[in-house]
């Protein structure tokens, strides 16, 4: 596991799972249709990323550009700290608003990991099932495009990916479209009516089953919860992507 | 025709899934990419005879994929089967090793043309895995040369970094070049000399999921003289091939001699063992190696391979599953042709490999193929297929009619619609 890789799943796969957590969870809804506000990511080397608070959304912006507020990382170190509750980003702009990410931006990422990280208790409630399963599909989708761009073993393993287009979806679910070319990875909300290889599952249930490792995915295959269909280098390789994934989102 | 169920096969693979890893694991599961769509598949057997096997729901299969090689007779071959358990009753795995293991390694020294010596194992990988140690114990060398895409086993040096378990080092002595680019081969030659320990590859190209390539004309003897040339072993991975190509040996069918030449699969019909032959400059190498297993030197599996090499011998197992290949892919071509699909067919006709043309995902292939396994004619997608010489002119005509009609379904769903195309 390194930091880079570390940062980016923080920044590129965490973050932008934000915009998913209204469509569950009131708080964040109450969040999204307050007060606008854009908070801006720049970190080091890592890249640069925004997030756009209000007007009833959450929206993830894999770009620099207009902020309210710019927080700076001198290193992905710095904002690893700052997801592992240990480290305080510098704010360049925005000093006046240091309550808001006090407030609702930490309310929106208490929220996110409210639902990913479960508790026994938690997951007797259906809607919470719901929330977490989603959540952790597109985590994982998003998260499984930073590694395989960015760790070392997974761009080995990106790089035997073929060109194509992979449906990642759960029925009554997210989908979502991971998008190879030479080697490099990228993830689309939606995907289109024909791509290279599916890895579909039967319903939101099974994948949060899986996700959460409730089932392991040899049984979630042979039960036909989880279908795959289609170019196999494409399903093996993003497979062993997959496999990294937890480490970083642990 | 009727369409079967697997009900029971699912029963069982979920209570498999609760104590064993994976459920059904490696090549033979459900998870490798040979089984899409899954529930179109059979994943546990009841019994097998001949050129089938019957699924714990009692459906009936023409098995294509023979054990993934293994039965090359046909499945329970009487004159074999007799053998081993005529062995058993005298005594199987037992502090010395029988007689049989000097008949056996005495046959195939006979029977396998570059073979001055053999040893025996258990598994392809073993002989692999051997082939490499001879290699680096004879020349004092650590590097190995392999061809992209090539499978030896699963050993870790056989993996790639970036898999589950496999570390740098594993991988450090890996070197690797296209199959049938003898230019490539000779400038990591050039690159590396006097470090090459060995230059170990298939007689002709299987990987899964693309075309199988035959060697370019000339190739081998360019690679042999080559690898005389620099002090290279040649060792060549027979443990797909072997015997079903000629039962002397791929090199022989391909005009070459190797220096060790690995086999399993077809030698034993079933019985679990493997052997690796060797030329005679490599004999004390070999036998300063350490390498052996609990049940390597059990005698029934040895005395059954003695049965079976003495049978593909008298019966030129070779000649009889490519003239059955040959046929029975044409007519594959064929019935594609009327409905509109172009099959295209690949590698060596007793161990073929097909794939639909125009079919960018490959979905169209999965679902013929699944339609014909769903009528009992058990191919896989993405693997090179296998015949046996038990298979019956009945059973290819059988197979050509379940084909026609897997055609046509497709021809007639969605899939074929949605898939064709980019």
């Amino acid at each position: 596991m390194d930091q880079f890789t570390m940062a980016r799943v923080n920044v590129f796969a965490l973050l932008r799972c934000l915009e998913e957590l209204p469509a569950y969870d009131e708080e964040a809804r109450n969040i999204a249709d307050g007060r606008r506000e854009t908070i801006q990511f720049s970190v080091g080397r890592v890249g640069k990323a925004r997030l756009a608070i209000g007007g009833g959304a959450l929206r993830f912006l894999p770009s620099a550009g207009r902020c309210s507020i710019l927080l700076w990382f001198p290193k992905a170190e710095n904002l690893n700290a700052m997801f592992a509750g240990t480290g305080n980003p510098v704010p360049l702009k925005g000093f006046t608003k240091l309550g808001y990410l006090k407030g609702p931006f930490t309310r929106l990422t208490e929220r996110l990991a409210h639902y990913l990280k479960t508790t026994p208790e938690l997951l007797h409630d259906a809607n919470y099932r719901k929330a977490n399963a989603a959540l952790s599909l597109c985590a994982a989708a998003y998260a499984s495009v930073e590694v395989g761009n960015n760790d070392r073993f997974g761009k080995l393993n990106a790089a035997r990916m073929a060109d194509g287009e992979l449906r990642i979806a759960a029925v009554g679910g997210p989908e979502l479209g991971l998008h190879v070319e030479a080697g490099h990875l990228r993830c689309t909300k939606g995907s289109s009516a024909r791509p290279r290889a599916r890895m579909e599952f039967a319903d939101l249930e099974s994948a949060g089953a899986m996700l959460r490792g409730e089932i392991d995915s040899y049984t979630a295959i042979g039960a036909g919860k989880l279908v795959l269909g289609g170019y196999v280098p494409l399903l093996d390789n993003l497979n062993k992507i997959l496999g990294i994934v937890p480490r970083y989102l642990r | 025709m009727k369409t079967y169920e697997q009900t029971k096969s699912r029963e069982m693979f979920l209570r498999a899934t609760r104590v064993i890893p994976g459920g059904v694991y490696g090549h033979l599961g459900p998870a490798e990419g040979c089984f899409m769509p899954v529930h179109s598949y059979p994943l546990f057997s009841s019994r097998a005879k001949g050129p089938y096997f019957w699924d714990v729901d009692g459906n009936r299969f023409i098995d294509y994929m023979c054990a993934y090689g293994p039965n090359i007779l046909g499945y329970g071959d009487p004159d074999v089967d007799a053998a081993a358990l005529e062995q058993l009753k005298e005594g199987d795995c037992v502090t010395a090793p029988s007689p049989k293991m000097v008949e056996l390694a005495e046959l195939l020294v006979d029977t396998v043309a570059m073979a001055d010596w053999a040893f025996f194992c258990k598994n392809g990988g073993d002989t692999t895995s051997f082939a490499v140690m001879i290699a680096r114990a004879a020349t004092g060398r650590d590097k190995v040369v392999l061809t992209r895409g090539g499978y030896h086993g699963v050993a870790p040096w056989t993996q790639k970094l970036g898999h589950p378990g496999i570390t740098e080092e594993d991988v450090a002595n890996n070197l690797s070049v296209e199959f049938g680019d003898i230019a490539a081969l000779e400038h990591v030659f050039e690159e590396n000399k006097g470090r090459i320990a060995c230059f170990l590859s298939t007689p002709y190209h299987h990987p899964v999921m693309e075309d199988n390539r035959l060697p370019p004309e000339d190739y081998w003897r360019k690679v042999r003289e080559l690898c005389t040339r620099h002090g290279v072993v040649l060792a060549i991975d027979d443990v797909r091939c072997g015997f079903r190509l000629d039962v002397e040996g791929s090199d022989k069918h391909y005009g070459f001699k190797a220096d060790l030449e690995c086999f399993c699969k077809a030698i034993g019909n079933g019985w679990s063992i493997s052997a690796l032959c060797g030329v005679d400059s490599l004999k004390e190498a070999a036998g300063s190696v350490m390498y052996t297993g609990s049940y390597w030197l059990s005698a029934a599996p040895i005395a059954a391979a003695v049965a079976c090499v003495g049978k593909l011998r008298s019966i030129d197992s070779a000649r009889v599953c490519t003239e059955k290949g040959r046929r029975l892919t044409q007519g594959l071509v064929d019935a594609g042709r009327r409905h509109g699909f172009d099959l295209v067919v690949s590698g060596e006709p007793a161990m073929w490999f097909m794939r639909m043309a125009d079919d960018w995902s490959g979905e169209i292939h999965q679902a013929w193929v699944a339609e014909c396994v769903r009528r009992g004619v058990f191919f896989v997608n993405h693997h090179n297929l296998f015949i046996n010489a038990a298979l019956t002119d009945e059973d290819i005509a059988y197979t050509l009619d379940v084909a026609s009609e897997a055609f046509a379904v497709v021809a007639n769903s969605p899939v074929a619609a949605q898939s064709k195309g980019r």
